[in-house]
């Protein structure tokens, strides 16, 4: 009996996208310059690279420095994962979001972009999915491209442990018609779309921007809600879950607690602004409630312990939040800790029962 | 302010019907209650100038018709007298003009209406 499933678990390339040089065609090998044996001059790249968090910067790390080895960078390796995350933690499901991907929304080409993605869902499958049969994956798209985006959705749909869509951020808010190809391809699959910080923001042109630009890795990384806020809000007020009630949107390391000033605030002004949005026919905060999920990773770790109960309260726990790990990053949860003083009923809501319901068949 | 007892309420006569043409509307005083009486198009309404939400004015708001729900990113106006609305002029909630409920809350939030009859040259109110 499953007793624990993990949202938000990060299989990482240990060579960048020299890693998916076997599931490429010899074209595009040559179209992003991977495989011709290193770089050929000093001072410029002569091959593509993935964008990530290269201007805010961890300098303890950004991963857990025990998970890897000497010779292994962490999350790089499917079967020491399973050992060092799955069997040490009980943990029964994780589903899988590629670590190395989350910023390819920010790629000016959207070709090269689902090109990477299609490659990194072959990869998936086989270096991860193939090895432990606990692991789910999110199949991964370039949002740059609805068309491309539904083709590959198609493509992988049914392969055997997909259980969602990981959906990179980009610079176009996720409530614009840009994106509803994607989602009806989604809800018609029955495939919960995951999003999370593309480790991009504020450094890439088509990456998703922030009031103003942070100088600090703690200012950088303590604002990131800002952009899940900004989306949430535009998959609302767009009425998207009106024109796809079956959508599932899943907010992975997004945070939480601030989903309960963004309800009642949203109920408030909805009264007085309802005509601007008449698509929008019940309380927002409904809709929320109904069709978004959030995991739980970075828990939050209140002054006062009583306040943990009081916020998940607030935030509707029982229906909204997924447990999560983020494992192998920095600021990864360990479920004994984060879970520890909850009510059972709750805890079982949150460590399983609210991803089942999500997942379906496919978890 | 003459008044006189009716099987519907006190009759209050609230204003000579040549002083509420159509399109307007005559915040009056009715036993103690400050009450906003319309004459859209020769029907006539009466509402407690008091918003449910937050106790504004209410019938300070202006009258209009509504936006129907609708599909996403689509709009239906409609002013026909169903839809017609006035709007808190606080925090803009739309509250039916003939019934006095919310648009969004209708069972939870009402405005008090109250009958309006044009009778010979006098604008009555039943209270």
């Amino acid at each position: 009996m499953t007793q624990l499933i993990d949202c938000d678990v990060h299989p990482n390339f240990s060579n960048g996208l020299q890693d998916l040089m076997p599931y490429m065609t010899e074209t595009w090998r040559k179209r992003l310059g991977i495989g011709q044996g290193g770089l050929t001059g000093n001072f410029a790249a002569s091959s593509f690279v993935l964008p990530l968090d290269y201007l805010y910067i961890n300098t303890a790390g950004a991963y857990r420095s025990d998970a890897g080895t000497a010779d292994m960078a962490p999350g790089t390796d499917a079967a020491f994962t399973a050992e060092h995350l799955l069997d040490t933690h009980g943990i029964d499901r994780a589903i899988l979001i590629a670590g190395h991907l989350l910023g390819i929304g920010a790629m000016p080409d959207a070709t090269v972009a689902s090109t990477i993605a299609s490659a990194y869902n072959e990869w998936m499958c086989e270096r991860w999915l193939q090895v432990d049969d606990r692991y789910r994956g999110a199949l991964a798209i370039a949002p740059q491209d609805p068309e491309l985006a539904v083709k590959e959705i198609h493509r992988m749909a049914d392969r055997p442990g997909i259980a969602g869509i990981f959906m990179p951020l980009h610079d176009i808010l996720m409530g614009e018609k840009h994106y509803h190809p994607i989602y009806e391809a989604a809800a018609h699959h029955g495939l919960p779309i995951s999003m999370h910080p593309s480790g991009t923001e504020n450094v890439f042109a088509r990456a998703p921007r922030m009031a103003g630009a942070p100088t600090y890795y703690l200012e950088w990384h303590t604002a990131l809600s800002q952009i899940h806020q900004s989306n949430v809000l535009s998959l609302l007020c767009h009425g998207v879950f009106e024109r796809f009630p079956n959508l599932k949107i899943v907010i992975a390391e997004g945070g939480f607690a601030w989903i309960a000033e963004i309800m009642w605030k949203l109920d408030r002004d909805w009264q007085g602004l309802r005509d601007e949005v008449p698509w929008i026919k019940r309380p927002p905060s409904e809709y929320l409630l109904e069709s978004i999920r959030f995991t739980t990773q970075p828990f939050v770790e209140p002054h006062k312990k009583e306040h943990v109960l009081q916020l998940l309260d607030m935030v509707h726990a029982e229906r909204t939040l997924l447990f999560s790990s983020d494992y192998p990053h920095w600021d990864f949860d360990d479920p004994k800790r984060v879970l520890s003083g909850l009510p059972p009923d709750l805890r079982q809501r949150i460590c399983v029962d609210n991803a089942r319901e999500i997942y379906g068949d496919r978890i | 302010m003459a008044t006189a007892s009716s099987p519907t309420g006190r009759r209050h006569v609230v204003a000579r019907a040549a002083d509420l043409p159509d399109g307007s509307v005559e915040i009056v005083e009715v036993a103690g209650r400050s009450i906003g009486v319309y004459n859209v198009d020769g029907r006539l309404y009466g509402l407690r100038n008091v918003c449910p939400h937050h106790g504004a004015p209410l019938c300070r708001g202006p009258v209009s018709g509504t936006m129907l729900p609708s599909d996403p990113q689509e709009y239906r106006y409609s002013e026909t007298e169903e839809h017609l609305i006035v709007r808190c002029p606080w925090h803009g909630y739309e509250f039916r003009l003939d019934d006095g409920r919310s648009l969004v809350a209708p069972d939870r939030m009402r405005a008090k209406t109250y009958r309006v009859e044009r009778e010979g040259d006098e604008i009555v109110l039943y209270l």
